[in-house]
């Protein structure tokens, strides 16, 4: 802080600040952490415009980024900014490589008026030109109010780091005009949008690691590898579920382990847990997994977790990425403030989703999978690639003892109490052998094949093997 | 601060696995609720002391209700 003295502007109230150079929200150091060491090349001028833009390449894969200038203006975007963002898109869609924002801005440039906000309006435009065809990956590593907010959502990926805020209007504004009395925090933090609003897909604990799951994230997406099928050893998945098959587990281990060594990204891992949403590498290429989680509401469907999960699947088959669906469900989650809140018309996005999909999709079903819920996890009739079962899954419309109360309600109430759950069990057994065996669902083509924890990871890759390579479906991908 | 643990879902108690006074660490298992034929751990996700029990076996829970007070 000794240099303050010597600057002539020392007087100004705006001289605590660091010099521009030095300051660390300076968009040039920003843009350098992001990309690989002495990889970055600007591709605009280092001005006031409140916007940087570079290619460079992250994990080795090229890349497009521009970053908010926090030093001027609180990063607010005027025309000059703007202008800075389309052009850094139209780079990344000629080269055919992912583009990375990094958001640090107070919305649009009050002094220019509308034209900030036209200008705020053609970057929303070319994000949507984009949709589907380039990954757009956002980290929001400050505030990002308005159309700074509105950036980050309209891409395939939302990152926040612990600074980050993310909201359409700031908390002075919510209080003149509801009273309601919040911070910036609790507004449009990490955790509102990790947990409740689903903004945000990944949350980061320091700046540096936000930076570096886009690196990942710019890498799995970006460079995808091809598949070694023979790469893929087999390890027994079995091990982390329970005993009883009604005892509900944690997911996260089983597809830790089906996925290659390295970590993989959990997309939304907060937002509707009770299903899982995983890029990661599976023999070297880069594929998507969706999971019930049967530790969070039973691993139920219900209508976020529906939007949670046909939003990446939609993701996945944009960009050609492969799916591995590994299914143990229940069900729909009942209630009244599921229908209310929309299930049907949620839930038919995944159904959508899945049925439009034409990268390679295999199923997996580990213990049960009953009824709408069924169809909906890529199922044989919604066009699932090949679609597996463990020897002890049940396949049914639901439990053999729910339906065997239901078809036999008249009988049961005939019986004694208590030989009723032994007339209960003979009966559902009957059920089972009738309809709901795995034996069945073979037969009529539903389940391809049934294999053992034991190598389910040798199968699955072949199954994604055989599919034919380089599908994907041409379509956006709108932030549902 | 304490912490409340409330049920995601409506829900019977199956069993209480912790009592007033115990000690908890994160990931550690509180109760064990039944809904959807399913038997779903409700596990803690911050560990601390446990201050109140506020269900016990057989108990019908709600959405949001409060089973277990952590300090």
């Amino acid at each position: 802080m000794t240099a303050l003295a010597d600057r002539p502007a020392s007087s100004k109230p705006t001289a605590t600040k660091p010099p521009r150079d030095e300051d660390p929200r300076n968009p040039k150091h920003r843009l350098a952490a992001l990309f690989d060491e002495g990889s970055l090349e600007l591709i605009s001028a280092d001005d006031l415009s409140g916007m940087l833009a570079a290619v460079g390449t992250v994990q080795g894969t090229p890349a497009v980024a521009f970053c908010s200038d926090a030093t001027v203006m609180g990063g607010a975007m005027g025309a000059d900014g703007c202008r800075v963002v389309v052009e850094a898109y139209e780079r990344a869609l000629a080269d055919g490589v992912p583009i990375i924002g990094l958001w640090h801005s107070g919305g649009a440039r009050l002094p220019e008026g509308v034209l900030s906000l036209h200008a705020v309006g053609q970057i929303f435009a070319v994000m949507t030109r984009a949709s589907g065809k380039i990954p757009q990956l956002s980290v929001v590593l400050g505030p990002a109010a308005g159309g700074g907010a509105y950036g980050p959502a309209l891409t395939d990926i939302v990152i926040m780091g612990p600074e980050g805020r993310v909201f359409v209007t700031g908390p002075e504004v919510v209080r003149s005009v509801t009273g309601e009395d919040v911070d910036m925090l609790r507004l449009g933090g990490p955790e509102p949008h990790g947990r409740r609003s689903g903004v945000v897909h990944v949350v980061a604990s320091t700046e540096r690691e936000a930076l570096d799951r886009a690196r990942t994230l710019g890498s799995l997406l970006g460079a995808q590898g091809t598949l070694d099928a023979e790469a893929v050893a087999d390890r027994d998945l079995g091990v982390h579920f329970p005993e009883s098959a009604k005892r509900a587990y944690d997911v996260h281990p089983i597809v830790s382990d089906l996925l290659d060594d390295e970590d993989g990204i959990e997309l939304h891992p907060r937002w509707a847990p009770n299903i899982t949403t995983t890029l990661g590498r599976f023999g070297g290429r880069t594929v998507g997994v969706i999971a019930n989680n049967p530790l969070r509401l039973g691993g139920c469907l219900d209508s976020t977790s529906a939007e949670k999960a046909a939003r990446f699947v939609r993701m996945c088959d944009a960009f050609g990425v492969p799916l591995l669906v590994i299914v143990d469900v229940p069900g729909y989650l009942p209630g009244v403030g599921q229908e209310w809140d929309g299930v049907v018309r949620r839930g038919a996005k995944l159904l959508h989703a899945f049925a439009e999909a034409t990268v390679p999709r295999v199923t997996l079903v580990t213990r049960k999978v009953y009824g709408g819920a069924y169809i909906a996890m890529n199922s044989r009739a919604l066009g699932a690639t090949r679609v597996f079962a463990w020897p002890t899954a049940e396949v049914a419309v639901m439990g053999a003892v729910a339906a065997v109360r239901i078809l036999h309600r008249r009988k049961l109430a005939e019986v004694a109490p208590e030989v009723r759950p032994q007339v209960e069990a003979e009966l559902a057994e009957e059920h089972q052998r009738i309809t709901g065996s795995l034996d069945r669902a073979i037969e009529i083509g539903v389940i391809d094949e049934v294999i053992t924890p034991e190598n389910t990871r040798s199968a699955l890759a072949a199954a994604i093997a055989a599919a034919p390579a380089g599908q994907r479906g041409s379509h956006g991908n709108i932030p549902l | 601060m304490a912490e409340l643990v409330a049920a995601e879902m409506v829900a019977n108690v199956h069993s209480v696995a912790v009592s007033v006074g115990d000690q908890v660490d994160a990931g550690a298992t509180l109760l064990i609720l039944e809904s959807m034929k399913m038997e779903i751990p409700v596990l803690c996700e911050d560990g601390g002391l446990v201050s109140e029990v506020k269900v016990g076996p057989g108990d019908v829970v709600q959405e949001g209700d409060v089973l277990v007070v952590l300090s």
